[in-house]
């Protein structure tokens, strides 16, 4: 704990997200996703980026990958060569007239073989509209100006925009990604921590390095020190393992400490409904056989259902646990 | 507008190099027309780039406007060092570098179609349009009436290539309606007194007069020698609100009324995300309303596998990259007919990676470098995600087959319980199935981009196909489940209208989620005695869709009902359909139209998703 508060403390002064802080800033740092982000610096170092449209979940590096690969092909006139909106800018059909169009005939001195870039972030949000007003301009202007879209879902892009860029999915980072870009947090903030801390945190985040850099700032900054329950505390789920062991009790027939276990959590004063979704992710990544995990899903579903209908008792809940006894009753030989 | 960036200024001493700077970057030809230069050996280029200079000429004359700010002439003499720098540079890079970093611009411009033979398009379609246009072409002038034709169809399948190629075929000159250079911004910022924009129906309006004029006194004008003008118009303005529409239609319906020039008008087809975005205007609409006031419509359909195969062969040739055949396949499949899509795939796709290990390497090492063995064991599902090479293609739809063959096939491994042991505890031998030969349901489904209501419907549309003739008892296990699933989905009326009001995004996509789940799930366990794997196309589920719009559209009207009046539940369902439907559709007829052919459209196309429960 000493070390931690030492360490941390000229970085105290300026606190910035750690999301920012190690946003990395060159294309090659990009974690995951290593298909995308290979080509994606192709086209950093070659020039000559088609128009792109980069859709994947959030927390996946779309946003960073193409700022960095903006700042690597511009490098010093990128003040200048980028214009970049995003969903809190209007993006209305004037701005796409207006603002996309005028930047798109500016002249900018810029490296040979380099294009200006407009960068709409979360494009899935624009208007049907101001998508088609942009049609045009990305096909007249292609000669100087390329679009890079980023959005979680392609499909909200309309299909002449879809038709004139090529698509780069990302998907989400799988946990040995997370848990590399952690490390390299964790040892640049000297920050406390044990192994499960770092497995709470990567369990939270599910795939999501955004998630992943908030939930161990706030942890660190909270608690100077990173362990499971820290985590859990600061996250305020209920505890995946406390979840998995109820399942497992269940699944081996000690209903009764299921219950228990159940009764504990419910006592921590979680809602039904962050324990049911713990529930369901533990039960979604659990190991059983075929059969077992589809009905439990199933029954899982159904309680979630009840509870968003506002049923959201400890009955439900308990009810859920015996109906998961049941289905192991039918389903044992 | 804080945010915008400074210009760069340039004066206009060397405007034409900085114009070359930017334009010229992408070929070199286009820097061989203003400098002084030994001509690169691009020829090839010429007459596509010279007609885009000939476009920019008339718009960068105003765009200069803007930069109005002269810049100090000190730092004007570093740029032009520079500039020079830059271009002698470049010329250098063009002499060294291969075929590959010759020019610098999309593959779409690049190879664009300059001949008919180079077209994708189908030969019958560009025999109808070239057909249509010399006949135009040779006709006396003089005639009214018949003087346009409307193309149609999706994105990408070479509606405008094909009549500019057609154009430069038979020496014909192209008037292309671009929209004008827009009011500035700032302008309209800055004086607010009353400046008006001129909206761009407006400026649509003119020129669609500015054709009509110049087409009546176009025949005096030149003599003998009839000089060939086709008129294409690509842009159709958007417009927003049933006024604007109405002029448009007006405005659109007199040009083809009294144009005596060929007018091509293309329109692209495509499927609205939304349902209830009635602020554009609709395609199948407009066409109808082209079709009434005259012209000749000619259907474009998705441009066929071979061929945008035998294309994209061809550019690979050309830019002698090495592209494995089953990458163009995948391609050619994958993008739906969209000849443009496929090709700016192939450019992403042919950036070479390989030449930069050091990017593979160091992910390899961060990696290596994690050494927690132990941590979420379980969990390693999405690990594999990234190595597996990424689909391509435009529509989720197409990869959402490619995941719902997947399910239906139900491949498994064959040998007997080798992993069943493994288990806690024993299972009943009926509940008992062999391992998957395949990744983890959830992951395929997340990658494979679709709605969770898609691939409900898909299944229970197929799943029945898949089952072997006799296992009438799988078919119930599969059919129930898709029930469940289909319950999970839709949740009790209740949640699904209150989810505008207070429930969180989150726990409406967690309900999506389990009910993906246990149909893809319920459909791979069910499905026990797997019908000999032959060839099953998959259908799309219209019958389906049918109820779910019937759904959606009582929601809607639900929704509407407490939207409008004050007193809700006053009035029933048949009462708000019978009398007050009617009534209001026959106020105001336009505002009733697109609702009513967006549900039709929703009907027809198969692919929209509109997943209405979700939305509302």
């Amino acid at each position: 704990m000493a070390a931690s508060s030492s360490a941390a403390a000229p970085t105290d002064t300026y606190d910035i997200p750690w999301v920012e802080k190690y946003r990395p800033s060159r294309v090659a740092d990009v974690v995951g996703n290593s298909d995308a982000v290979s080509r994606l610096e192709v086209i950093a170092r070659d020039g000559n980026m088609p128009n792109l449209i980069l859709s994947g979940p959030p927390g996946t590096g779309k946003t960073t990958s193409i700022l960095a690969l903006a700042h690597e092909m511009l490098g010093p006139s990128y003040r200048e060569g980028v214009l970049e909106l995003n969903a809190s800018d209007d993006r209305g059909l004037d701005v796409v007239r207006n603002k996309i169009k005028m930047f798109a005939q500016k002249k900018v001195t810029l490296p040979p073989g380099r294009h200006k870039i407009v960068i709409l972030d979360e494009a899935d949000s624009m208007t049907t509209g101001a998508q088609q007003a942009l049609r045009r301009t990305m096909e007249i202007y292609s000669n100087t100006t390329r679009f890079a879209l980023a959005c979680n879902t392609s499909s909200k892009i309309i299909e002449p925009i879809q038709s004139r860029c090529a698509i780069v999915r990302f998907s989400r980072l799988s946990d040995q990604e997370i848990l590399g870009r952690l490390m390299v947090v964790v040892a640049a903030e000297k920050v406390p921590y044990v192994p499960e801390g770092l497995e709470a945190i990567i369990f939270t985040a599910d795939g999501d390095m955004r998630q992943a850099l908030n939930n161990l700032q706030a942890t660190v900054s909270g608690f100077r020190f990173v362990n499971q329950e820290n985590v859990f505390k600061v996250c305020d789920q209920p505890h995946p393992l406390h979840v998995k062991n109820m399942v497992k009790n269940v699944l081996d027939g000690k209903f009764d400490e299921a219950c228990s276990g159940l009764k504990q959590l419910y006592d921590l004063g979680y809602s039904p409904t962050d324990i049911i979704t713990t529930l369901f992710r533990v039960v979604k990544n659990y190991d059983m056989a075929e059969y077992l995990k589809l009905e439990l899903l199933k029954e899982t579903g159904f309680a979630h259902m009840r509870i968003c209908d506002g049923v959201g008792s400890f009955l439900q809940l308990s009810g859920l646990l015996a109906k998961f006894a049941i289905v192991r009753e039918t389903a044992k030989a | 507008m804080g945010k915008r960036p400074p210009l760069v200024v340039l004066s206009s001493s060397d405007d034409d190099d900085g114009g070359g700077r930017c334009t010229g970057s992408r070929a070199p030809s286009a820097r061989r027309t203003r400098t002084p230069a030994p001509p690169p050996p691009a020829a090839k280029q010429a007459p596509s780039s010279s007609r885009k200079k000939l476009r920019r000429g008339s718009s960068g004359g105003r765009g200069r406007r803007g930069a109005s700010d002269p810049a100090p002439s000190g730092s004007l003499k570093a740029e032009f060092d520079m500039l020079s720098e830059d271009f002698t540079e470049c010329l250098n890079d063009l002499g060294t570098s291969g075929s590959m970093h010759q020019t610098k611009e999309l593959w779409v411009d690049k190879y664009r179609p300059h001949s008919l033979a180079e077209l994708a398009v189908h030969k019958k379609k560009v025999e109808d349009v070239k057909k249509w246009l010399e006949e135009k072409l040779m006709a006396p002038k003089g005639t009214h009436g018949g003087w346009s034709l409307v193309l149609t169809g999706q994105a990408g399948v070479g509606k405008s290539a094909t009549v500019k190629a057609i154009a430069a075929e038979i020496g014909a000159d192209m008037c292309e309606w671009t929209t004008p250079v827009p009011t500035l911004w700032a302008e309209h910022m800055h004086a607010s007194s009353g400046l008006q924009y001129v909206s761009k129906l407006e400026e649509f309006e003119n020129f669609v007069e500015k054709i009509r004029k110049f087409s009546l006194l176009f025949p005096t004008t030149i003599g003998s020698q009839r000089k060939l003008i086709i008129a294409l118009i690509d842009d159709i303005p958007v417009t927003s609100g049933n006024a604007s529409l109405a002029r448009l239609g007006k405005c659109l319906t007199s040009l083809i009324q009294s144009t005596q020039i060929p007018t091509v008008i293309s329109l692209t087809h495509y499927h609205k995300s939304e349902a209830n975005d009635t602020a554009m205007w609709n395609s199948e609409e407009l066409e109808s309303l082209l079709q009434r006031a005259g012209a000749h419509k000619i259907v474009f359909n998705p441009v066929t596998i071979s061929s945008i195969k035998k294309i994209l062969f061809r550019i690979c040739k050309q830019e002698s990259s090495s592209t494995t055949e089953e990458l163009v396949h995948e391609i050619a499949t994958s993008c739906g007919g969209d000849i443009r899509h496929a090709i700016m795939s192939l450019q992403y796709y042919c950036l070479n990676p390989r030449r930069l290990n050091s990017a593979l390497a160091t992910s390899a090492t961060l990696l290596e470098s994690t050494g927690f063995g132990a941590l979420a064991q379980g969990q390693d599902c999405y690990s594999r995600s990234s190595s597996m090479p990424s689909p391509c293609g435009r529509d989720e739809t197409l990869t959402l087959f490619h995941a719902l063959g997947k399910f239906l096939h139900n491949k498994r491994e064959s040998h007997g319980d080798v992993n069943i042991d493994l288990d806690s505890f024993p299972l009943k031998e009926k509940l008992r199935r062999n391992p998957l030969k395949m990744d983890v349901p959830e992951m395929i489904l997340s990658q494979a981009h679709g709605k969770v209501r898609t691939v409900a419907d898909f299944l229970h549309e197929n799943a029945l196909d898949f089952i072997d003739d006799d296992a009438v008892d799988d078919a119930w296990v599969v059919m129930s489940y898709l029930s469940e699933a289909d319950c999970l989905l839709a949740g009790s009326p209740i949640t699904s209208a209150r989810w505008t009001v207070n429930e969180s995004n989150e726990s409406g996509s967690m309900s999506q989620l389990i009910a993906a789940s246990v149909a893809a799930r319920g459909v791979l366990f069910g499905n026990a005695h797997a019908s000999l794997s032959r060839w099953h196309t998959i259908r799309s589920p219209k019958v389906w869709q049918i109820e779910r719009t019937f759904r959606s559209t009582k929601d809607q009207i639900l929704n509407e009902r407490f939207d409008c009046s004050s007193t809700p539940g006053s009035r029933n369902f048949s009462e708000i359909v019978n009398d007050f439907r009617p009534f209001e559709r026959w106020i105001c007829p336009r505002s009733y139209m697109p609702r009513n052919v967006s549900v039709h459209h929703d009907v027809d196309g198969n692919n929209s998703e509109e997943d209405v429960i979700e939305d509302c």
